[in-house]
């Protein structure tokens, strides 16, 4: 006869496993609390790719990125004897990183050039990238640095609200769950934001779309 | 029917699209400058000097922490060197006081006793003579007891009603009292 334990393991594996993460994670943080500075930098080598890219793909800047990155992990340090444990420390920062990108785009008054990062060979190869260059009839390094340029551009003119939550759902692969938990929303309102943001996005992408 | 799914599954999407975003990526020398530059500014950031009122502040509840255990550690000195020779300043007050009241009782007492000669001359003389005739007439001896109980129960309440002081001139002033001493 199967325990409730296992039962638990077999339907929520997902869930499972990222409670193991959150409590590898509050363990991190209690030797960071206790006075081991170096600790955290296992917390940044962990999750600095991922703060970085919702970042970069909401600023479309990669040395803005950098900085707003440097500064998330900078801040939580500071915050991090108040940190409680409540949430993850995933959750956590991904909130400060989304908020400091905000507060920095909403005081930049005029929009600044646009620099983006590499885009791996890899999607060149992908299924997607084959139709798109069959479709389009173009060469496959023009296509991508079009597409890229394009993609940038549509996001940047979503509102910021409206952006995060595409951003942290299609490219980030958070839940409804998880990013209602970072933005301090309801599941309603992310399922209804992120329904209004790729209605907008078709419609800046309809040539590539279809 | 089939066609139609095939189509479909040909079809780009938004999603499709966004999910291209996923593999634009820094490479690995952009990494070794982030950390890099991040641990100059984490650094910089605890080695960082605060704000001028966030100094003045600090200052100033410094001094009044510093003064503080001045004012305890003053106290405490009181306590342990000026309290004891309070006390022995107190015991000297307290052993005059008492002289005084030694003396101050002395009179007082023979101001009693030579009131009481006047009173207990009568009184002894009426109780002798109730307790003897008593005594004599009745041959009750639970009789003479219940008498001197009484007495001392009158001198006991007079006691307790009245201060230390005041109770010694009013118990010898009893007449009972006075029967019950002599």
């Amino acid at each position: 006869m199967a325990t409730s334990e296992s039962v638990t393991k077999t339907i929520f594996p997902a869930q499972e496993a990222e409670v193991s993460q959150r409590d590898l994670d509050w363990a991190v943080v209690q030797k960071v609390q206790s006075g081991n500075v170096g600790a955290y930098d296992q917390l940044v080598q962990k999750y600095r790719e991922q703060i970085f890219s919702v970042v970069y793909n909401m600023t479309s800047n990669r040395e803005d990125a950098s900085d707003l990155t440097q500064e998330t992990f900078i801040k939580a340090f500071q915050a991090i004897a108040r940190f409680k444990g409540k949430s993850s420390f995933f959750t956590w920062v991904y909130r400060i990183a989304i908020n400091t990108t905000m507060t920095f785009l909403k005081k930049r008054s005029r929009r600044r050039f646009i620099s983006y990062e590499n885009i791996d060979e890899e999607v060149s190869n992908s299924e997607i990238f084959e139709r798109l260059t069959a479709k389009n009839q173009t060469e496959k390094g023009a296509l991508i640095n079009e597409l890229q340029e394009k993609l940038n551009d549509a996001l940047q003119k979503l509102s910021l609200k409206h952006r995060t939550v595409v951003i942290l759902h299609e490219i980030e692969g958070l839940e409804h769950a998880e990013i209602a938990e970072i933005t301090k929303t309801s599941v309603g309102t992310v399922r209804s934001r992120l329904h209004y943001a790729k209605q907008q996005l078709q419609g800046y992408l309809k040539d590539y779309l279809g | 029917m089939s066609n139609h799914t095939h189509d479909s599954q040909k079809e780009v999407k938004v999603e499709d699209l966004l999910r291209m975003k996923r593999s634009e990526r820094p490479d690995e020398a952009f990494w070794g400058q982030f950390d890099q530059e991040l641990h100059q500014r984490m650094l910089q950031t605890l080695v960082k000097k605060d704000p001028v009122h966030l100094q003045i502040w600090r200052t100033l509840s410094g001094r009044f922490t510093q003064s503080v255990g001045v004012a305890c550690a003053a106290a405490f000195l009181a306590l342990m060197v000026v309290r004891p020779a309070f006390i022995g300043t107190g015991s000297t007050s307290v052993s005059v006081a008492q002289d005084s009241v030694v003396f101050a009782e002395a009179p007082l007492v023979e101001v009693a006793m030579s009131e009481m000669d006047v009173s207990s001359l009568e009184a002894t003389r009426d109780y002798s003579l109730e307790g003897i005739s008593a005594e004599i007439e009745s041959n009750d001896a639970s009789f003479t007891r219940d008498f001197g109980m009484e007495g001392f129960q009158l001198a006991m309440d007079a006691d307790y009603s009245s201060d230390a002081a005041s109770s010694r001139p009013s118990f010898g002033s009893t007449g009972v009292a006075t029967t019950l001493v002599y």
